[in-house]
């Protein structure tokens, strides 16, 4: 093949996108970060790289093996790519917008670069639409970010989102009043997030009635009311048992907010979250095999706390309904600016002829026109099949 | 292809070949049963029905069983432990341990090499493995740089016919390796079958991937 061919290969991971679906992820965008307005999140836009120390900051720590480095020959300074936009909004909040005031709701939308894809997922450039909610500790605030999540998804017409709530720190909390060692605790936290039943009960270290306790929080999720009263019901130490209480109040606002929504508890996922503190969720989509997006609760370098969620855009156009087809008009050769420009007001798609050809019809076929300007007025093309 | 994601059928995938045999009596018990053609070894088709309406079910190799799940083209199926390790995908749940195809997993050498062998030693050691994630994470762990050589099947002849002197493989009862001069010179894991289940669909379908997932937890305990 030629030279221009092979020029068009790409690093693994990362793809160009064509028409018509570059417009539609754009559109689509649009629509969340409009439905994220609507429930006051402002727009904030940070830069594509900034210094690795700053990024690294806070919430940034857990993905630094994520980050791409590039030396900075104006500074003399090393700086990295971001991974996760999360952690550069929370430095934006605690820095110059340190006296806005509190709640302090921030939408962005921009995309990220990561090192490794997975077999799953191999994309490593991944677009992120999401909001941040800093400065309360209100359960309301967890609530609201989900609702508002629910929202952006319905806005661009996924009707049935599920979301997971998980609570990344339960599990440590339950082995710490059971007072587990540490290896065999992180044993039972890999067991446990994998739900891998044989794996837990072969582990040893455990008394019998730890392991029932484990078992019964692994066997309890579900979904979210009889998930929460399972684990009411638990004996999980003083402080699992506030995070639980915390659940149930995050679960009932969220229920008087969307009766409808599909709502289940992971109370022993912890995935990825490792820096998150309170109550976290996932969210996934019938039909999609992957997740659209997460969030939770996760404190900042100010001391403050802050909630917040990140959709990734690949994921969700999986669910997203497939849009009707533009309808464009084919201008022959010829036609006036003045009948152009009033096509155009009137709303259609315009493409010109930009010098004569044979065949109108054909050329208005090649160019993917469904109408055509014949006499002064549009008329449809027959479809082709 | 047939509808195996959003609001249709759930795909159950089984690994064919021996552990298909250990399967088939769980699935009775499960109150699964497969269309005749299902146990059919001449037959051409790949997916059958079963006597439950919305659940199909696949025959595939075994590791193949671990992919089909990860990826959502199966919502559960029925891998050994081995493949779960071997690929470690955070898609895959295995909430139930079948109690069946038990084995476990080794390394074997040539049994004149056992008694000059110090591993303590090693810096660097080339093993014919199916499992090459495993034996590199095995070997790493104690500060040993594994180089595989991937093979899929007989491994006992790399070290007779000279392509390394070391595998790693599952042994049930040691009877090949003997038969080939090998001996077993360490236990790498237990492995048995694991009822595997994907990630999303236990999310979206909670109430009924958890209905499948207990109506084998009967089966095997009951």
């Amino acid at each position: 093949m030629n030279d221009t061919l092979r020029k068009a290969l790409l690093p693994s991971g990362l793809s160009d996108t064509l028409m018509p679906d570059a417009a539609f992820e754009a559109d689509m965008i649009e629509l969340m970060l409009g439905a994220f307005a609507a429930w006051g999140y402002e727009r904030v836009k940070p830069p594509l790289v900034e210094f690795e120390a700053s990024l690294l900051d806070g919430p940034g720590g857990a993905i630094a093996a994520q980050m791409f480095r590039v030396m900075d020959p104006v500074s003399d300074r090393m700086m990295a790519i971001r991974a996760d936009i999360t952690p550069q909004v929370a430095r934006i909040a605690t820095s110059r917008l340190r006296n806005a005031a509190r709640p302090l709701r921030l939408s962005y939308a921009g995309p990220v670069l990561q090192v490794k894809g997975t077999e799953l997922k191999p994309e490593r450039e991944i677009t992120q639409v999401g909001i941040e909610l800093i400065g309360s500790t209100a359960l309301a605030a967890d609530a609201e970010v989900i609702a508002a999540t629910a929202d952006a998804l319905r806005s661009v017409g996924i009707a049935e989102p599920s979301f997971d709530l998980t609570m990344p720190n339960l599990v440590p909390l339950v082995c710490a009043a059971m007072k587990l060692d540490a290896e065999t605790a992180a044993h039972a936290r890999t067991a446990l997030d994998r739900k891998d039943a044989g794996a837990l009960q072969a582990l040893t270290g455990l008394t019998a009635s730890q392991r029932t306790v484990l078992a019964g929080m692994l066997s309890a999720a579900g979904s979210a009311e009889s998930c929460v009263g399972a684990l009411q019901a638990a004996k999980l130490g003083s402080a699992a048992e506030a995070l639980v209480r915390d659940l149930g109040t995050v679960v009932s606002h969220v229920r008087s907010a969307l009766p409808d929504l599909r709502l289940t508890v992971d109370p022993v996922e912890f995935r990825g979250l490792e820096y998150q503190t309170g109550i976290s969720f996932t969210v996934f989509s019938r039909g999609v095999t992957e997740e659209l997006g997460r969030g939770g609760r996760y404190p900042l370098a100010s001391g403050e706390t802050a909630t917040g969620a990140t959709l990734f855009m690949g994921s969700v156009l999986q669910g997203v309904p497939a849009r009707a087809a533009t309808r464009s008009l084919y201008l022959p050769f010829g036609t006036t600016a003045a009948q152009a420009a009033r096509a155009r007001a009137e709303g259609w798609t315009t493409r010109a002829a930009l010098e004569s050809d044979a065949s109108s019809r054909s050329a208005a076929a090649a160019q993917g026109c469904t109408h055509i300007l014949e006499g002064g007025a549009p008329r449809p093309l027959p479809s082709r099949t | 292809m047939a509808s195996t994601n959003g609001n249709g059928t759930v795909v159950l995938a089984l690994p064919r070949g021996r552990i298909l045999t250990e399967v088939l009596p769980v699935l009775k018990r499960a109150g699964i049963e497969p269309e005749a053609e299902f146990n059919d070894s001449n037959s051409r088709r790949l997916i059958f029905g079963t006597n439950r309406p919305g659940l199909n079910v696949i025959r595939v190799r075994s590791f193949d069983v671990a992919t089909y799940v990860a990826f959502g083209a199966a919502q559960i199926g029925v891998a050994g432990s081995d493949v779960l390790m071997e690929f470690e995908y955070p898609e895959i749940y295995a909430p139930l341990d079948l109690g069946i195809g038990r084995c476990h997993m080794a390394v074997a050498e040539p049994g004149e090499m056992v008694a000059t062998d110090d591993p303590t030693r090693w810096s660097h050691v080339r093993v014919a493995t199916k499992y090459p994630n495993i034996t590199k994470r095995h070997f790493a762990a104690r500060g040993v740089q594994a180089e595989c050589i991937n093979l899929s099947g007989a491994m006992e002849l790399a070290p007779n016919l000279g392509l390394c002197r070391r595998i790693v493989d599952l042994v049930s009862t040691g009877s090949t390796l003997r038969a080939n001069g090998l001996v077993e010179v360490e236990r790498i894991a237990e492995v048995s079958s694991r009822l595997a289940v994907n990630r999303a669909a236990l999310k979206t379908r909670p109430d009924e991937m958890r209905a499948l997932i207990e109506s084998f937890r009967a089966a095997i305990h009951g």
